[in-house]
């Protein structure tokens, strides 16, 4: 058995226990943070800036994070990229550059998806019609969310599913033609997607006039936020939107919060009040820390998401995120992005600059 | 503690609603309160003021305006008296910045504003200050009298202490009525001084208003900038561009925008007794107010050639503002500027990978970072709060190009250099739109009588008023003593 096969299997092993000790993250994690050092030189030397090396790393808190501006930057594989499965990229448009996610395999990624979808979003349901509202995987074969979303569909949707965005957008006479065949047979619908989608949807539907009343057992699970492609509700509104024009208690609203430098998927137990706490499995772990001194900021404060997955078993385990958060009990809240911060005095910042200096270049 | 910020006439009411801005650093805690006016007490401020700028400012001399100003900057200059101590006790908690960085530029901002400075800027723009006061005789022929506008109002911004101070003062030596809208982050500073000038002369009270409303407040913004003549802006180009479609065609709009600026050491400056000296005033240049002035350096670009070279000169840079970190602490971070820095530097510290000259030197706390950078000399900016990138140059021609792009938003250079290369670059810089130059370690105090942004403190603030020769002599005509 090659290593990387080993370390495959040690995570899917490890996954499956779902009553495995601290102690167990612990030395799984240390186990992939030693593989990783080894075969991934951009993260050795990035390590070794740190002083940070397997020897001196005792604990999965001590390994360093990666920020995830590096996967544009450098290429972060502990195998040759050749041969990876697939790549997934991030849909970051600033210079043009994106990051890369190298997946030598999707088994991991597809079992994080499975196990987690199931425990989280399906929970007692085997199958649910379901509506994608996100383009399909052969449309985006680089987007992560495609390839969750397709394989939602593929293990949890029934035969009837459907994708509903086309080229030009929300596919509006094919969802309303599921909204009512849901409505009339009693059978509960799923719809899944990216949040601007829903956004577009609640426009169209408040523009002809039409509300639903999704049957009990019906789901929505929304991600990623707005990205500039559509107004930006807040998160009470959406959640209201949504449960005004489909008539889904806002307790069946899951939000998913994923990327694509990580394996492994968030959400949350609904939005009856928002922010909603999330948290993921327990493969996955998250610290809140000031990002200038790296150290966990006291629970309650807000800080920087910093999360350990080791389902990224190929990558780096150890990510540093722009999100900021709060820890709470069983998790933590989502408080966002962390935005381009306003100039505070009257010098230039760096996001007005950027701004300008497309301006120059288009 | 709580401080009521903002100055109002007497409009004859005193029922206002009221703002409380909580300001907190290092545990104490103040609690601004300012007057949020409605658009009826908008408008009655804006006729007081529109009234009282025709019936009692325009009456005044210039000289005496000048030395209404002189007390009161008098007052501010001297450490005992209750606004000086308010200012040295409130403004660090308000703005963040250390106390002893807020002491030093407060003194040496406010001695430009004494009555000899503000004869210089009077002088430089108009030659003739009795052209605010009386028709003046011109060399062509004919009269011109420079008259200044009823209502010019201010938009202020950042937090900068005591930054409005530039163009409330050249709008009351060109006998303008002012209203000054103070930003959420320094809301003070322009009160106070409003209400020290009343002191000084009573007269004064309703020559002027200092209010706030929350930034981008379409209605109140609307109806003072449709009865303003001249609109004093200050902010991001984004807000600016909205103040400015909203400001009457007649009216006069001065855009003052978010800028950049950078020094540039010579060699000359860098041998083994006085390389100290410049990277002392460097280092000072970055850690005054954090970087957040327009004049504040974003990158320090350091000539090949000297004893020390420019990566010791990023070392040496280091060093510095290791030692003045300890004397003089940055201003506590929100964790969006936190998380903005430590992005900046994370991604500076990627690159090394790819880029053997390149060093990033900073602390473990992030409180400072200098950026050292050979080959990649592109002009990009700091996130700012003491984070300085160091590039090595052979000629200013090289960088010329880098820089040129960017023309719209230039202003300081701090330079080190002989007269020599200061006529050179300056000459080289100026054409591709720096519109100041001065000495390294003083790019955070600009001179009195500036050019800010290139353009003229009073000039363009008021019209010139001409009664051509032509007029003169025709008048003659009807004179009762004609014969």
């Amino acid at each position: 058995m090659s290593k990387q096969q080993e370390v495959i299997k040690n995570i899917v092993c490890f996954m499956q226990n779902e009553f495995s000790s601290d102690d167990a993250f612990n030395e799984h994690a240390l186990q992939l943070f030693s593989y990783q050092y080894q075969n991934n030189l951009p993260y050795q030397t990035f390590c070794f800036q740190k002083r940070k090396t397997p020897r001196v790393v005792k604990s999965w808190r001590d390994i360093p994070a990666v920020p995830i501006n590096a996967f544009k930057e450098v290429t972060l594989s502990s195998t040759k990229t050749e041969e990876a499965e697939a790549v997934f990229m991030t849909s970051g448009t600033t210079k043009g550059i994106r990051g890369k996610h190298y997946h030598p395999t999707l088994d991991v990624f597809d079992q994080s998806m499975i196990f987690n979808f199931k425990k989280r979003f399906m929970k007692e349901t085997e199958k649910i019609r379901m509506g994608i509202l996100f383009p399909t995987e052969i449309e985006m074969p680089n987007s992560s969310l495609a390839h969750y979303l397709a394989l939602g569909l593929r293990e949890f949707g029934t035969e009837d599913s459907h994708y509903l965005i086309t080229e030009s957008g929300v596919n509006m006479g094919r969802l309303l033609k599921e909204l009512d065949h849901a409505e009339k047979t009693g059978k509960p619908y799923a719809l899944l997607g990216a949040s601007f989608s829903f956004v577009h949807m609640f426009d169209e539907l408040k523009r002809m006039g039409k509300t639903f009343i999704l049957p009990k057992g019906s789901k929505i699970l929304d991600t990623g936020g707005y990205k500039n492609q559509s107004k930006e509700l807040s998160l009470d509104e959406f959640y209201e939107l949504l449960s005004t024009f489909l008539g889904v208690d806002r307790s069946e609203g899951i939000n998913m919060y994923g990327m694509t430098e990580l394996s492994t998927q968030f959400y949350d137990y609904g939005n009856l009040s928002v922010p909603s706490v999330k948290s993921g499995p327990h493969w996955i772990r998250t610290r809140v820390i000031n990002p200038l001194t790296g150290e966990e900021v006291p629970k309650g404060e807000r800080g920087v998401l910093v999360h350990c997955d080791l389902a990224n078993f190929n990558s780096v385990t150890t990510i540093l995120t722009e999100d900021l958060g709060v820890e709470v009990d069983d998790g933590f809240l989502l408080l966002g992005r962390v935005q381009g911060t306003e100039a505070k005095g009257c010098s230039l910042a760096v996001d007005e600059f950027l701004k300008a200096a497309k301006g120059v270049s288009n | 503690m709580r401080e009521v910020a903002g100055y109002i006439p007497d409009i004859g009411e005193e029922d206002f609603q009221k703002k409380i801005l909580i300001f907190k650093r290092n545990d104490i805690e103040i609690e601004v309160e300012i007057p949020l006016l409605t658009i009826e007490q908008i408008n009655k401020v804006i006729d007081k003021v529109k009234k009282a700028n025709t019936e009692i400012l325009k009456s005044f001399s210039v000289v005496e305006i000048l030395n209404i100003i002189d007390k009161a900057i008098d007052r501010l200059l001297d450490r005992t008296t209750s606004y000086r101590q308010k200012a040295e006790q409130q403004l660090p908690i308000i703005t963040g910045y250390d106390e002893e960085v807020i002491r030093l530029g407060l003194t040496s901002y406010l001695k430009k504003f004494r009555k000899h400075e503000l004869q210089r800027f009077v002088l430089e723009d108009l030659g003739n200050p009795l052209l605010l006061d009386d028709f003046q005789p011109r060399i062509k022929g004919g009269f011109s009298k420079a008259v200044g506008p009823n209502l010019i109002t201010h938009i202020w911004s950042g937090n900068v202490p005591a930054l409005p101070l530039w163009s409330f003062i050249s709008a009351l030596l060109a006998k303008s009525g002012n209203i000054g809208k103070v930003s959420s982050a320094e809301p003070l500073f322009a009160g106070w001084f409003a209400r020290l000038l009343v002191e000084i002369e009573p007269k004064l009270a309703d020559c002027f208003a200092v209010i706030w409303w929350k930034g981008g407040d379409k209605e109140r913004e609307t109806c003072i900038l449709e009865q303003s003549d001249v609109v004093v802006g200050y902010g991001s180009n984004g807000t600016l561009e909205s103040l400015r479609s909203r400001t009457p065609i007649t009216s006069r709009f001065l855009a003052y925008g978010h800028k950049i600026s950078f020094g540039v050491i010579s060699h000359t400056s860098l041998d083994s007794q006085k390389s100290f000296g410049t990277v002392r005033q460097a280092a000072l240049d970055v850690i005054r107010y954090d970087q957040q002035g327009c004049y504040s350096p974003h990158i320090i670009y350091v000539q090949h050639g000297g004893n020390v070279s420019p990566r010791e000169f990023a070392r040496y840079m280091a060093h510095e503002l290791d030692n003045l970190e300890k004397r003089y602490p940055r201003r506590s971070l929100s964790m969006e500027e936190s998380a903005a820095l430590a992005s900046w530097r994370q991604k500076e510290e990627m690159s090394v990978f790819f880029d053997s000259q390149k060093e990033v030197l900073g602390n473990t706390t992030h409180d400072w970072t200098v950026v050292y950078e050979e080959e990649d000399i592109n002009f990009t900016p700091s996130c700012l709060n003491r984070v300085i990138k160091v590039i090595a140059f052979e000629k200013i021609e090289d960088l010329i190009p880098t820089i040129e792009p960017h023309r719209a938003f230039l202003q300081t250079i701090g330079i080190a250099g002989s007269p020599k290369e200061l006529f050179h670059w300056a000459e080289s810089l100026g054409r591709i739109g720096v519109t100041r130059i001065t000495a390294l370690g003083s790019m955070t105090s600009p001179e009195a009588g500036w050019h800010h942004d290139g353009r003229f403190n009073l000039l363009d603030l008021i019209n010139m008023v001409d009664i051509e020769s032509s007029a003169e002599v025709y008048s003659e005509k009807f004179a009762p003593y004609v014969d």
